[in-house]
C-alpha cells in the first residue's frame, strides 16, 4: 500500500521532469511501475507483474512516435496502471470509486494526442465517458445507500445504472456507438492504450461493488446483464464480419470481448462459481489488453511479423494453448456451473462467428519480420499469450485473492 | 478335438486359398501359381472331412466360443438335424465343384480372385449353416453376398460373349435384354443388399427386445406376445426380406437369372448348396425353433406363414414357367432353381399347420435338389466348354460322344422332377401330402400351384435334357479330353442314388416316412402326371406354334423392367429429390446465411453515421428506457 503512495509521488515528479527531459520521465514512470511490484502476497505479485507488463507495452507503444505531450503520456499510462493495481488492494467503496475515476480520466487527454489529433472524436469520447462515469457513480452510491437503508427499488435502479455505466464506459452494445468512431478516427497509438489497460478497472470495480452490496435481488437482475452481454457479443462479432478497416474490425472486436466479459457478471448470484467467473473475466481482460495494444501498434507501423500476428489472432479466437482459450474456458465453465448453459452456448456460437475476422486482421497486418519496436511489442504480447502453455490453474487463486481484497 | 476342429472348418478353406490369391497378385498367369489351386481344393477337402465328422460323430447340441460375453454375443455353433446334414451337403458339393473347377477354370486370367472368393463362399455358407447366433450368421450371410458379387462378376472385362446372359443386341422397348458379367455382379449385390438392410434392422430389434441373439434360446412365443400383431408381422417380414432376396423369390428374382454370367462352377455352387439355399435354410432354421405350430394363439404368426406360403408357391410357378421358355442352358436351370426354392419356402411355411415334418420335407427336397442341380450345372458347364455355346444345342451324336454327361443328365433330371420311384418322387409325395393336408386351412390354391409347378418343372428339365442331347439345334463340338469334370458330376449324381437308398431302406429315420406317403394314390397320380410332362418335354422340346409365348417366358415375363427400369427410375426420382434438398442446403449455407449475416452486419454498422447527437439519442434513449422499465417493473 505504501508502495502505491510512493509510486504516485514518483509520477508527480515524473510529470514535472517531463517538461525538461523525456528520458527522465520514462525512467521515473518505469520506476513508479517497478514500485508496484512490491506487494505483500505472492498472488498479488502475479497480478501486478501482468499489469506492469501491460503498462510497459502501452508505454512502449507511445514511444513509437512522438506526440504533443510526449513525456506526460508515459506518466498517464503509469497512473492508470497505479489505479489498476490500487483497486486490487482496496475494498473501501470510496477508494474503489476513486480508482475508477483515476483509470478513466487520463484517457480523456490521451484520446486527443497523436498525428490524427481530432477534437470531434475527443468530444464524442469524453461525452460518453462522462455520462458513463456519472451513471456508474450514481449507481454505486445507490447500491451503497441500500446497504444502510434497504430498498428494493433503489437497489434495482442502482444495479441497472451501474451496469449501464459500466457498459458505456467499456463499450458494450447498445451503448457502443463511440467505439467504432474513436477507434478508427483517433491515432492508433493512444487507442492502443484506450483499448487496452483502461478496460480492467471498470470491471474490477463493478465486481467489487456488486459483491460488497450483494443482495438476494441480484439473482433477478442477472437477466438484464445477460441481455446486455448477448446484444454486445452479437453486435460486435457480426458488425466486425463486414468491416473493412482493420481498426474498425478491432473496435467491433472490443464490443464483442466486452460482451464476453459482461456474461461473467451473471454468475454473481452463484457463490460457488464466482471466483472462476472473475478469473475468466480478468484473464479475458488481460488477453484483450495485450492483444489490442499489439494490434493497434501494428496498425500504426503498417503491419508486423506474420507469425506473431497470427498467434495473437489465434489467442483471440480461443485456440488452446493460448491465453484466450483458458479465459473463455473459465468463463464457459463458470456459466455452465452456475446454470447458464444457454449463455455458454451463445458464447461458443459467437466465438465461431469471430474466427473469420480475426484471421482477416492477422492477414491484413502480416508483414515480413523486421526488428523494431512494434515487433518487440508483438513478441512480448505473444509471450504473454503463451504463458498458459502450462494450464493457469494458479490464476483462479489470484482472482480469488484479488476479489476478496487485502 | 472340438475346439480345433470347429474353427478349422471355417478357416481352412480361406487360409488355403490365400497362397494362390497372393501369388496371382505377384505373377498372374504363372504356371507355378496355377498349381496352387490344388491347395485351395485341399482346403475345401478339410472342410468336407470335418463336416462329415460332425455329421457322424457329434451329439446334438451347442458349442460356444466366447466373443462378447458381456453383451451375450458369442460364436455359438449348433449341431442339430438341419445343420449336420446341411454342413455335410455343403462340404461335399463344394469339394466336388472345386475338383471340377480345377479343370474348368484352367487358363483363366483371374484364378487368384476366383479361388479366394470360391473358398470364402464355402466358408461363409458353413458359418451360416452352423451358427446359432444371429450376428455370427450375419457375418456369414454378408460373406456370401460379397463372394457372390466377386464370383458373378468374375469375368469383369465383359470381353467374352459366352459369359453374357440374354441375346446380345436384343432390345425390348428402352431396355437391353442382355447382361454382361459386370452387370450381373452388380445386380446380385444390389438386390441382396436391398433385402439385407431390413434384415439387419430386424436382427437388431430382436436383440433389443430379447437381449440375446441365439436362435435356439430366444423365447419366440414371448417375443411375439410382447410386440403384438403388427409388431410380429413387421418384424418377420423385415427379417424375411433377407432370405427372400438371397433365395430370389418374387419380385427379387432377376439377379439370379443374370448371375449366370459367372463361371459355371459358381452357378453350380450358388444354386445348390450355398447362397440361394442359405435363404431357405435360414427360414427353416428359424421355423424349427420358432415352432409356429405351437403358436396358434399368437396373433400375426399365421399371416406371416400364409405370406411365405404364397410368395414361395407363386415364385415356384413363375420360375417353372420361365424355365420352359428358356433357350440358354444355364438360365433355364436358374429359373428352375428359383422354382425349387419357392417350393421349399412354401412347404416349410406349411409347418405352421402341419408341424415339424413339413420343414423336414422341405429340407429333404433341398438336399435332393442340391445334388441334382449341381450335377446339371456341371454338365451344362461341360457342354458350354465343349460346344462354345451357351444356348442349348446338341443331338444324339453328341450324347454318344459325351456319354457320362448324358447319363448324368438323365439321372439328375429323372431323380429331381419326381418320377416314381426315384428320389424326388418320395420327397415330393411328402410335399403333396403336406400341402394337401393344409387345404382345410388355406384352401386348394396351394395344392393347385404345387401340381402346376411340378408339371411345368418336369417339362422344363426334360426340355433341357432333350435340347442338349437329343433334339437340339446344330453345334460344333470341341472336346478336350476332360477327365476331372465328368468324374465330378458322375460322383455328384451318384449321391442321388445314395439318397434313394436311404429313403427306400428307411435307414434314415425321417426319410423312411416318405415311403408311406409315396404309396398314397393321389401322390402316385401326380407322379404319373409329372412323368407324362417329362415325356412330352423330351419328345417336343420346342413348339414353334408357341414361340411368342416362349419369348415372353424367356424374357422372364418382362420382370427385367422392374429391375432395370422401374426401380432405377424410382432411384433417379429419389436422387433428384435429394439433389433438390442438396441445393437447398447449399443455397442456405452458401447464400442464405452469408447474405443474412451481411445484411445484419451492415445494419449494425449503419448507425455509425458520425454524429454525436445520433449516438447520444440511441445511448441515452436506451439508458432512459432501461431505467424507466426497471422502475416501472418494480411498481
Amino acid at each position: 500500500m505504501e508502495a502505491v503512495v510512493a509510486s504516485i509521488l514518483l509520477l508527480t515528479v515524473a510529470a514535472a521532469v517531463s517538461l525538461k527531459s523525456e528520458r527522465g520521465a520514462i525512467w521515473l514512470s518505469v520506476a513508479a511501475l517497478a514500485l508496484l511490484l512490491v506487494v505483500p502476497r505472492i498472488e498479488l505479485l502475479m497480478y501486478s507483474m501482468l499489469i506492469v507488463a501491460i503498462a510497459l507495452i502501452n508505454t512502449a507503444s507511445l514511444t513509437v512516435k512522438r506526440n504533443q505531450i510526449t513525456g506526460v503520456d508515459y506518466s498517464l499510462v503509469a497512473l492508470i496502471a497505479v489505479a489498476t493495481m490500487y483497486i486490487a488492494y482496496t475494498n473501501n467503496p470510496a477508494f474503489i470509486l476513486a480508482a475508477f475515476v483515476l483509470a478513466s480520466v487520463p484517457t480523456y487527454i490521451l484520446v486527443m494526442v497523436g498525428d490524427r489529433a481530432n477534437v470531434n472524436v475527443a468530444i464524442k469520447y469524453i461525452t460518453f465517458m462522462v455520462l458513463a462515469t456519472v451513471l456508474f457513480l450514481i449507481g454505486a452510491f445507490l447500491l451503497f445507500y441500500t446497504e444502510y437503508y434497504p430498498s428494493e427499488i433503489l437497489y434495482t435502479l442502482g444495479f441497472v445504472m451501474l451496469i449501464l455505466g459500466l457498459g458505456m464506459e467499456v463499450g458494450c452494445a447498445p451503448m457502443h456507438e463511440w467505439v467504432p468512431d474513436v477507434f478508427t478516427a483517433a491515432d492508433p497509438l493512444p487507442v492502443s492504450v484506450i483499448a487496452s489497460i483502461t478496460k480492467i478497472v471498470p470491471f474490477v470495480a463493478a465486481y467489487k461493488i456488486l459483491i460488497l452490496t450483494s443482495s438476494p435481488l441480484t439473482a433477478h437482475l442477472t437477466l438484464f446483464v445477460a441481455f446486455i452481454a448477448v446484444v454486445s457479443m452479437f453486435t460486435g462479432n457480426i458488425g466486425a464480419l463486414t468491416a473493412r478497416e482493420t481498426s474498425r474490425i478491432l473496435a467491433y472486436s472490443t464490443v464483442a470481448n466486452m460482451g464476453y466479459i459482461m456474461t461473467t457478471l451473471v454468475v454473481l448470484s452463484s457463490q460457488n462459481y464466482l471466483y472462476l467467473a472473475f478469473a475468466g473475466a480478468l484473464l479475458q481482460l488481460i488477453v484483450n489488453a495485450v492483444g489490442k495494444a499489439s494490434f493497434f501498434t501494428s496498425i500504426k507501423v503498417d503491419g508486423t511479423s506474420t507469425p506473431l500476428m497470427y498467434l495473437i489472432a489465434m489467442s483471440f479466437i480461443g485456440l488452446p494453448p493460448f491465453m484466450g482459450f483458458y479465459s473463455k474456458l473459465f468463463i464457459l465453465m463458470s456459466l455452465v456451473g452456475a446454470g447458464f448453459v444457454w449463455l455458454a452456448f451463445l458464447l461458443i456460437v459467437n466465438s465461431a462467428i469471430s474466427i473469420p475476422y480475426y484471421v482477416r486482421i492477422a492477414r491484413s497486418l502480416a508483414r515480413p519480420t523486421i526488428p523494431g519496436r512494434a515487433t518487440a511489442i508483438a513478441f512480448v504480447a505473444s509471450i504473454i499469450m503463451l504463458i498458459t502453455v502450462i494450464p493457469p490453474n494458479w490464476f483462479v487463486d489470484v482472482a480469488t485473492y484479488l476479489i476478496g481484497g487485502v | 478335438m472340438m475346439e480345433y476342429e470347429i474353427p478349422l472348418l471355417f478357416i481352412a478353406p480361406v487360409i488355403c486359398s490365400l497362397p494362390i490369391a497372393f501369388a496371382w497378385v505377384r505373377s498372374p498367369g504363372a504356371k507355378w501359381a496355377e498349381k496352387l489351386a490344388y491347395l485351395s481344393v485341399f482346403g475345401l477337402f478339410i472342410s468336407l472331412v470335418i463336416a462329415l465328422h460332425i455329421l457322424f460323430t457329434y451329439q446334438e447340441g451347442r458349442y460356444t466360443i466366447q466373443w462378447l460375453p458381456e453383451y451375450n454375443i458369442n460364436f455359438v455353433f449348433i449341431f442339430d438335424y438341419l445343420s449336420k446334414y446341411m454342413g455335410a451337403l455343403t462340404g461335399i458339393i463344394a469339394f466336388l465343384i472345386g475338383v471340377y473347377g480345377l479343370e474348368y477354370m484352367k487358363g483363366d486370367y483371374r484364378l487368384g480372385w476366383y479361388w479366394f472368393f470360391f473358398n470364402m463362399f464355402t466358408a461363409s455358407m458353413l458359418l451360416v449353416v452352423y451358427s446359432d447366433n444371429l450376428l455370427m450368421l450375419l457375418i456369414g450371410w454378408e460373406g456370401l453376398g460379397l463372394a457372390s458379387w466377386g464370383l458373378i462378376g468374375h469375368w469383369f472385362r465383359d470381353d467374352d460373349e459366352i459369359s453374357y446372359v440374354g441375346t446380345v443386341g436384343r432390345k425390348v422397348g428402352p431396355l437391353n435384354m442382355f447382361w454382361p458379367p459386370s452387370m450381373g455382379g452388380w445386380r446380385a449385390i444390389s438386390t441382396i443388399r436391398t433385402g439385407d438392410m431390413p434384415m439387419f434392422f430386424a436382427v437388431a430389434a430382436i436383440y433389443a427386445l430379447t437381449g440375446t441373439l441365439d436362435i435356439s434360446q430366444i423365447h419366440w412365443g414371448g417375443l411375439f406376445h410382447m410386440i403384438g400383431y403388427g409388431g410380429t408381422v413387421l418384424l418377420c417380414v423385415l427379417f424375411l426380406m433377407g432370405p427372400f432376396t438371397k433365395s430370389a423369390q418374387l419380385p427379387f428374382s432377376e439377379w439370379l437369372m443374370t448371375a449366370m454370367t459367372g463361371p459355371t462352377t459358381v452357378s453350380a455352387l450358388l444354386h445348390s448348396a450355398t447362397m440361394v439355399a442359405a435363404g431357405t435354410y435360414v427360414f427353416m432354421r428359424m421355423s424349427w425353433y420358432i415352432q409356429p405350430w405351437n403358436l396358434h394363439s399368437m396373433p400375426g404368426v399365421e399371416v406371416v406363414y400364409i405370406f411365405v406360403l404364397f410368395v414361395g408357391l407363386i415364385s415356384a410357378l413363375y420360375g417353372a414357367s420361365v424355365a420352359t421358355g428358356c433357350r440358354e442352358r444355364k438360365v433355364l436351370l436358374a429359373a428352375s432353381t428359383m422354382s425349387s426354392l419357392g417350393l421349399m419356402f412354401g412347404c416349410a411355411a406349411a409347418s405352421y399347420w402341419f408341424g415339424k415334418f413339413a420343414i423336414l420335407v422341405a429340407f429333404w427336397y433341398l438336399i435332393t435338389h442340391a445334388f441334382a442341380k449341381a450335377t446339371l450345372f456341371l454338365v451344362a458347364g461341360h457342354l458350354i466348354h465343349a460346344t462354345h455355346d451357351r444356348f442349348s444345342c446338341g443331338d444324339l451324336a453328341l450324347a454318344k460322344r459325351m456319354k457320362v454327361a448324358f447319363a448324368a443328365t438323365i439321372v439328375a433330371t429323372v431323380f429331381l422332377v419326381g418320377i416314381p420311384p426315384f428320389t424326388a418322387y418320395w420327397v415330393k409325395s411328402g410335399m403333396d401330402e403336406v400341402i394337401h393336408h393344409i387345404a382345410h386351412e388355406v384352401g386348394m390354391a396351394p395344392l393347385t400351384l404345387l401340381i402346376l409347378t411340378s408339371l411345368l418343372y418336369s417339362a422344363a428339365l426334360a426340355k433341357f435334357m432333350s435340347q442338349n442331347f437329343i433334339k437340339g439345334p446344330g453345334y460344333h463340338l470341341h472336346l478336350h479330353g476332360e477327365k476331372l469334370m465328368p468324374l465330378a458330376y458322375a460322383t455328384m449324381v451318384s449321391m442321388l442314388v445314395v439318397l434313394l437308398y436311404e429313403i427306400l431302406t428307411g435307414t434314415e429315420h425321417v426319410a423312411g416316412h416318405f415311403v408311406e406317403m409315396g404309396y398314397v394314390s393321389s401322390s402316385f397320380i401326380v407322379g404319373l402326371g409329372v412323368t407324362a410332362a417329362y415325356v412330352i418335354g423330351t419328345y417336343k422340346p420346342s413348339i414353334s406354334a408357341l414361340s411368342k409365348l416362349g419369348t415372353f417366358l424367356s424374357d422372364r415375363m418382362e420382370m427385367p423392367f422392374l429391375n432395370d427400369y422401374i426401380v432405377p427410375g424410382v432411384g433417379w426420382v429419389i436422387a433428384w429429390l435429394v439433389g433438390l434438398g442438396n441445393s437447398a442446403i447449399d443455397w442456405f449455407c452458401h447464400r442464405g446465411i452469408p447474405s443474412a449475416f451481411n445484411r445484419f452486419s451492415r445494419s449494425i454498422r449503419s448507425i455509425q453515421v458520425g454524429y454525436l447527437r445520433v449516438y447520444l439519442k440511441i445511448a441515452l434513449g436506451f439508458v432512459m428506457l432501461v431505467i424507466v422499465v426497471s422502475a416501472m417493473g418494480w411498481w
